[in-house]
This record gives structure tokens, sequence and C-alpha cells, in this order.
């Protein structure tokens, strides 16, 4: 009897050894692309504990016969009592909202409360600084308002690649699937191949919202359908083409140490860095790093040697590293390398070492995003800052950048085949494209995250749930968890965003004064390709991606001459140069014709 | 013919009846390869189609040898694959003598609390998370990091960041690799080591050879068939590149070093998700991978009483 326990014991320790190797070997090593994207935001990683920002469930959900005007109890109303945010939160008036943009948002409430009690299962990514998606502070409201229950189901931070092709192989699919162009091959693949719905013919009966405001402007309309005209999902799309986010930064001390004013030509550019080399920074310039910062189109664009692909003058597509100037560019460039004008490891620095040097005293000019330095210069180091234009060749040309929002930015949702509830899952969508939709996504609740001003404009007062947050979270936390930040919605970036909108910051006004001040008429607008088109794309932008990297990372610290540079545009013309400018160019002949 | 099959069937019974405990011991480490292992192997027949998630395994079209044709006949596929090979070369010249060298010297010393640290101080870097660890080369190889210094201060000429120069990237990949794992690899030869029979020190001893007679006579010797496997396995992973640590490290300015098979498919699998690219690509190394296996157990066998099969 004893030997027979022993054995079973045994038994019982090899299958927990063999579960915990098989636990460790099937463990999928997935290191999602770890490439550190400036992103709009101030870096933040923290979790918050679950929040309720329930208000108690007012029934107050009635349609009322006679939609009230509130706009005299609301506007400029600075303590609300409870009722007033109950009238605002809990019903679809939106009588107190002003017209703030050149196209006026839609107001179409006739599908809410919805008429059958229907509850949506939506994939979405999870956000790293909201612990429980299907807690977050608007779904609720959305929820409340539109009268559709929503199941986020959401894979593990860092496995959404894996979580997404499974749920694609196993053909069980949720109603609503967030960022559909995870799809191999893009979204107009997964409806072609039958994964999600094309929703052309039901748009303007069961959208309402959405269609009207993707009418309402050609640019919104053309990069929210297809080159064959068909309607596939819910984009989002901005009233504006929000700002330009990266540029030349320069710290208040260096000008005043200097002496010299902000500089405009090249030329001028070089005479101020030298200058500050003489007043003690040492690598004045910080320039490039591992994640491509030294193609940015800021001093190549100069140039014309822009980046990547591009318009010319007649409207055709070009490929910037060809462009007749670029050995003058490289020419500079190796010329202010070695004047040990660029930071030293220009062509290693990881984004940790960049913000270390940005804050040393050797740096004066960094090439980055005024949002992140915004964090790292002003809050944590007090160093001022201004923003420089793109630098121009001669004087007196205009600056120029080949970054250009397309009044498209946020995320795209999809419908799938698989969705019983259609009608119902694009009635929970399109509420995002109304007025109301707008001012909760946007904004979050009111009374308790915004308050209305006299002329109808939401805002954060200081005590704001933003600013304040009673779980302590900082702001660029709270951006994430009282509001919907990226979504299928029309998204007000510039007077929705905390950070930008904080008392004192600045950062919001350089990028202004950039998109302002900056000609954009050569950025190449947001194409799309067919799916042979587009695994041959793949292939020869890698290709010539990587060439170009090497050669330029080379030529501009002095390993390779400048005339290096005719080997490499022989060699791109060999690997496909031409053929990968006519996809894009039939691309483009598509989009003009939408 | 007959007559044998049914005794190797009785003989079979017999000893499952003898030893069934055994055999049910077995059956989960069996359970484990057929499922994990060689029932995902299907999934290679995707790298001769162009496969679609949603359309799945069998509906997805064959497209025959497009993907390999496409990665052979790319502008660097020789490039790529002669670093993945490079790259591992030098891993076999010095890491894999690394480990064998310092349990040599381990096993020299008899004063345990010494041994035991030493041991666990080289040991210890085997845990950090290999972002860590690159993190720590970009500080260490900085241009005012402690090696670039040391550097200078032994050639005299001034460097930036090594990072960016092509010539140091192979030495700073498997150095690092040799600092991260040298401790952890060398408890296996240790391990074996503490097998010896210590009557053949002391044969060794009458005979009058000396410390390193002794490794070399008799140590080595001894842990050979440990030696000869882990370098068949070693060989069999020359065409195999893990790409984290070559893409938390490489740059444009040291691709024509650092620029591997799997570092190149994982660029292109950015710009689209080619599952079907990627398995081709996988699936021409694990070829490549078990010839050289084959090859060197041959010659193992051949030259050698070890091997493993």
């Amino acid at each position: 009897m004893s030997k027979m326990k022993k054995r079973v014991m045994s038994l019982l320790v090899v299958s927990t050894i063999a579960t915990m190797s098989l636990a460790a070997c099937s463990s999928n090593n997935n290191a999602e692309n770890a490439k550190a994207t400036s992103d709009n935001t101030a870096e933040a990683t923290n979790n918050a504990g679950t929040n309720n920002a329930g208000t108690k469930n007012a029934a107050a959900n009635g349609a009322d016969a006679a939609v009230a005007d509130l706009g005299t109890v609301i506007r400029g109303n600075k303590t609300p009592t409870q009722e007033q945010q109950d009238e605002v939160n809990n019903t679809t008036n939106d009588s107190y909202l002003a017209d703030m943009f050149d196209q006026k948002l839609p107001s179409n409430y006739s599908a809410y409360p919805y008429k059958k009690d229907v509850t949506l299962d939506i994939w979405i990514p999870a956000n790293s600084n909201i612990a429980d998606m299907n807690n977050q502070a608007v779904k609720k409201q959305m929820e409340k308002l539109t009268g559709i229950k929503a199941n986020f189901i959401s894979p593990p931070v860092g496995q959404e690649a894996d979580a997404f092709t499974l749920m694609i192989s196993s053909g069980d699919l949720p109603d609503i699937i967030m960022e559909p162009e995870r799809y191999p091959g893009g979204f107009e693949a997964g409806v072609n191949d039958g994964a999600y719905l094309d929703l052309t013919d039901k748009m303007e009966k069961n959208a309402p919202n959405y269609t009207e405001w993707r009418n309402s402007d050609e640019t919104r309309r053309k990069t929210t359908i297809t080159d064959s005209g068909k309607v596939l999902g819910f984009y989002g799309i901005a009233p504006y083409s929000e700002w330009t986010w990266f540029g030349m930064l320069i710290k208040k001390e260096a000008l005043e140490k200097t002496g010299m004013e902000v500089p405009n030509t090249i030329d001028e550019w070089h005479q101020f860095l030298l200058k500050c080399k003489e007043v003690g920074y040492s690598e004045p310039l910080n320039y490039g790093s591992t994640y491509g910062q030294i193609f940015t189109g800021i001093i190549n664009g100069a140039f014309g040697v822009w980046d990547w692909t591009f318009l010319d003058s007649n409207g055709k597509v070009q490929w910037g590293p060809a462009q007749p100037k670029a050995k003058d560019y490289l020419a500079t460039m190796q010329q202010w390398n070695k004047e040990g004008l660029l930071n030293k490891d220009w062509a290693t620095a990881d984004f940790n070492q960049r913000m270390a040097s940005a804050i040393s005293a050797k740096t004066a000019v960094m090439m980055d995003s005024p949002d992140t330095m915004w964090s790292y210069w002003k809050q944590q180091n007090n160093i001022d800052f201004v923003g420089a234009l793109n630098p121009v060749l001669n004087a007196g040309d205009k600056s120029a950048t080949t970054y250009k929002n397309f009044e498209r930015t946020g995320r795209s949702a999809a419908i799938s085949t698989k969705s019983k509830n259609v009608e119902a899952a694009m009635a929970w969508l399109d509420f995002a494209y109304s007025k109301k939709g707008w001012e909760m996504l946007n904004y979050g609740e009111y009374g308790k995250v915004h308050l209305i001003d006299e002329n109808g404009k939401p805002y954060y007062p200081a005590d704001s749930y933003v600013y304040k947050d009673p779980d302590g979270q900082p702001v660029s936390t709270a951006l994430d968890k009282y509001r919907m930040h990226s979504w299928p919605d029309i998204r007000d970036e510039h007077n929705s965003n905390p950070l930008i909108v904080a008392e004192g910051s600045y950062s919001g006004d350089i990028r202004k004064n950039w998109t302002e001040n900056m000609d954009t008429s050569m950025a190449e607008p947001p194409i799309t390709f067919t799916q042979d088109e587009a695994s041959r794309e793949g292939e020869l932008g890698n290709q010539l991606s990587t060439l170009r990297g090497e050669y330029f990372a080379k030529i501009i610290s002095g390993e390779l001459p400048v005339d290096a540079y005719d080997k490499f545009l022989k060699e791109a013309k060999q690997m496909g140069l031409d053929e990968f400018l006519s996809l894009h160019q039939a691309a483009l002949d598509r989009y003009n014709q939408r | 013919m007959e007559i044998i099959r049914k005794s190797t069937r009785s003989i079979l019974k017999r000893d499952f009846k003898k030893n069934w405990f055994a055999y049910m011991l077995a059956i989960p480490v069996l359970a484990w390869f057929l499922i994990f292992c060689y029932g995902p192997m299907w999934g290679i027949l995707i790298a001769f189609k162009d496969y679609k998630p949603l359309l799945g395994f069998s509906e997805s079209h064959w497209v025959g040898f497009k993907h390999f044709i496409d990665f052979f006949e790319g502008p660097y596929f020789w490039r790529v694959v002669k670093n993945t090979l490079l790259l591992n070369v030098w891993g076999i010249v010095f890491g894999f003598t690394a480990p064998i060298i310092l349990a040599l010297l381990l096993n020299e010393i008899r004063d345990g609390l010494f041994k035991k640290t030493v041991q666990t101080l080289t040991y210890m870097p085997h845990f950090i998370s290999i972002v860590v660890v690159c993190g720590m080369i970009h500080i260490f190889t900085a241009d005012e990091g402690v090696v670039t210094q040391l550097l200078q201060f032994i050639t005299g000429k001034d460097y930036s960041s090594l990072l960016g120069y092509s010539s140091f990237f192979r030495s700073i990949y498997t150095f690092s690799g040799i600092w991260q794992n040298v401790g952890w690899e060398c408890i296996i030869y240790l391990a074996a080591m503490s097998a010896i029979d210590s009557t053949l020190y002391e044969a060794g001893e009458m005979d009058g050879i000396g410390r390193f007679g002794k490794m070399w006579h008799i140590t080595l010797p001894q842990i050979r068939p440990v030696i000869v496997i882990l370098f068949i396995f070693a060989v069999g992973g020359l065409m195999a590149s893990g790409y984290e640590k070559i893409i938390l490290l490489y740059t444009p300015m040291t691709y024509d070093t650092a620029d591997v098979i799997a570092s190149y498919v994982y660029r292109r699998g950015l710009r689209e998700s080619s599952l079907s690219f990627s398995t081709a690509v996988g699936l021409f190394s694990a070829i490549v991978n078990f010839a050289l296996l084959w090859a060197t157990n041959k010659i193992a066998k051949r030259n050698s009483d070890v091997s493993l099969w």
C-alpha cells in the first residue's frame, strides 16, 4: 500500500515537472516591437486601482418629449448641482454645447436609448494606464447614454499581435474589432477575406452621425473611403488636421548665452551651433538616434531630401533620399559631425541616453516632440525652451515638412462578419460621432472632469479629476482614465488633451506655430495598396530603408566619403526603386480618383 | 520473421508487466512531445502557402516556393546568412570554450567559500533580462562608458560609442554573451567533474604529473562525452539566432556585421505581418541546422565513441 502511495506521489511529481517545463518551453517570447515611438504624450506607465467615477444611476433615461434648453443653466456654471450634472451626464440633451468647428457636429440621437437589450463583445487592446478596461469611466457612461452594454475583451499587454491572429484563425469573432488594420494585408484584406463586414450600404441608415460627419469635409470623406468607394468601418476623424508634433527645440538659456536669434537658414543654424560650442555646450545638437530620428525631415528637408516618399511640384511621388541635393545634405552633416556639433553617440543613443544628454549641460538643441520635452525639460528640470521652424536652405524660403495629419487620428473599428447585432454595434459606435459623444469621449464626465464655459465650450477646471486625481495618478495616466484618448470618434486633441491645455503649458503653442507656418504640400496622403501591392511594397520598402540607413549613417559619420552616395543611388535603382515608386504612384492616382 | 516479431511482442509484454510503472512515468513526457512538438509541425506547410488566418490552414492558397525565392533573391541574403553564421562561429570559438575553462579553474580550487562566491557571481547575470543587459551594454560602451575608457587607455585612440563601429559588433555581442552565461553553462561541466573517480588523480600523482598534467590527461578526457554532446548541439544551432539581443544593439551603422536572418525577417514583419515568409525562412534555417547537426554527429561518431545517435 505504501509502495502504491510512493508511486502515486512520484507520478504526481513527474507530471508537475512536465507541466512546468511545458509552460516554460511553450511560453511565447513575443518581443513586441520595442521601438520607442515618441508618443504625443509624455510617457508614463503605472497602474491605478480601478476607479468608479460612477454617479448614482439617476433614473433619468426617459426620452424627454421636448428637449429643454440647458444653455442658460449649464454655460458658465462653476458649481453645478447633482441634478444638473445628471441632466448632462445621463441624457442626450446637448443644447448647452457651442459649435466650435468649421463644420457642425451631428446631433442625431434617435437610436438612443437602444430599443433592445444587447450586450456587445468588443476586442480591444488593453491600455497599460487602465487596470480594468471594463470599468473605464467613459465606457460606463456610453452604456448609460446609448442603452447598449459593452463587454471589452482585451489580450494581455504585449501579446496583442498573437492574440489577434489566434482570434481571427479561431473564426470565433466578437461583434466589434478595434484596430482592424492588424489583419495581415490590412483592413481591406480583412473585408475581402470575410473577417469584417463591408458597411457601405448600412452606413446611411444605421450610422447617421458618422455618415454626416465624414461627408462634412472633402478630406474626411476621402480618407475614410476605399479606392473602390467602399466604406469599411469607423475611423477616428478629427475636426481639423492635428498639429505637427516634432521639430527643432532650443533651450532658452542657449539663446541668452549666445545672444543670438532663433536661426532659420542652414547657415544661420551652423553659426548658431558653433557659437553654442564656444559658450560651453560641448555637443550642441542632439542629432538622431537608434529609432530613426536622423531622418525626420527637419534638416534634410531643407535640401529637399525628405526621409521617404513625398509629392514633387507636379504631384508625382518621389523618393527623398534620391533627390539631387542629397550630396549637399550629407556633406553638410559630415562637416557638422567633424566639427563636433552633434552628440557623439548620435548613431547609437537610445531614448534614455538621449534624454540624459538633453538635460545635461552638453546639449543646446533637441530634435523631438515638444510634449516629450515639456515633461523632461520643463516639468522635471525647469529648463525653458522655444521651438524653431524647420531650417530652410535660402533666406526667404518657406519651412516645410512632409508630416501632415489628414484629419485621421485615434483608432479604427470594424464590425465582424460573425456579429449577430450589427445594427446595435453600429449604433454604439455611431454615438461617438455625435455632439454628446464628442463631449463625453474627449472631456469625460461633466462636473467631476469638465465644465462648460460661458460660450458653451468644455474645459477642465483647476480641480478637475484629470489634474487632481483622487487616486493620485499623474495627468499622463488620468488622460486615459477619465476620457477616451484614442478612439473611433471625433478626436479633439488640441482642446481636450489635458497636457496641452494645462495652465502654463506651451508645447501646444509650439506645435500650433509649426503647423501654421510650415508648408505641407509635399506630404503623401494616406494611400492604400491592394493586397499584392502591399506585400511587394513592404519587401522593397524594407530593403530600401536598410540601404538608406546604412549609407547615410556611414557617410555622415565620415566612415564613407560623400561620393559613396553615387554607389548608394545605383544600388537603390538595382533594388527596384522605380518599381517601388510606381506602386506608390498607382495607389496615389487611385486615391485622387476617390 | 514471424517468430521474431512474436517474441519481440512477448518480450515487450513481459517487460511492460514487470515495469509498468516506469512506462506510466514516461507518459506525460511522451504526451508533451506529441502535443507540443509533433502536433504543430503541420504548421510548416504555411511556408508554401499564402497563409491567411481566417481561411485557415487548408483553405489558404498554395504558392509553392515563392517565399523561399523571395528570401534567396533578396539583395541582403548573403550578408544576413554570413552574419548569422559568423556570430555563431564566434559563439562557438569563444563562448563554448569559456565555461569549460572556468570549470577547470574552479575545479582546482579547494577553498569552498571562495569557490562558491565565484560561482554565484558568475552565474548571477544569467538571470538578468536581456533588455536590461542590453541597456547595460549601451551604458558601458557609450563614449564615456567604462569599456570605452578602458579601450582608449589601452590603444591611446579616441573612440565614440563602440556600438557605432561595425568592426566591434561581434566582439561586443559575443563577450557580453559570455559574461552573461559563462557561470551558468559551467555548472554542467562541474557536475561532470565531481563524478570523476579520485583514484585516477592519485594514480596521476604517483606518475608525477603536475596540476596542468592532471587537467589535460585526466579531467578533460573524463568529461569529454559531455563536451562532445554539447558541441554537437552548439553546431546544430549555427543557423539559429535570437533577434531580441540583436535588435536592441544594432544600428544602421553596424548592419553590415550585425544584421542577421532573424532581424532581417523581423524588420520585414514590421511592415507587413508576413507569417508565411517568416515560416519559410525558419524552415530554411532549421533544415541547414539539421544538416549540420547530422554531419557533426557523424564526425563525432567516427572520431570518438560519443555521439547523439
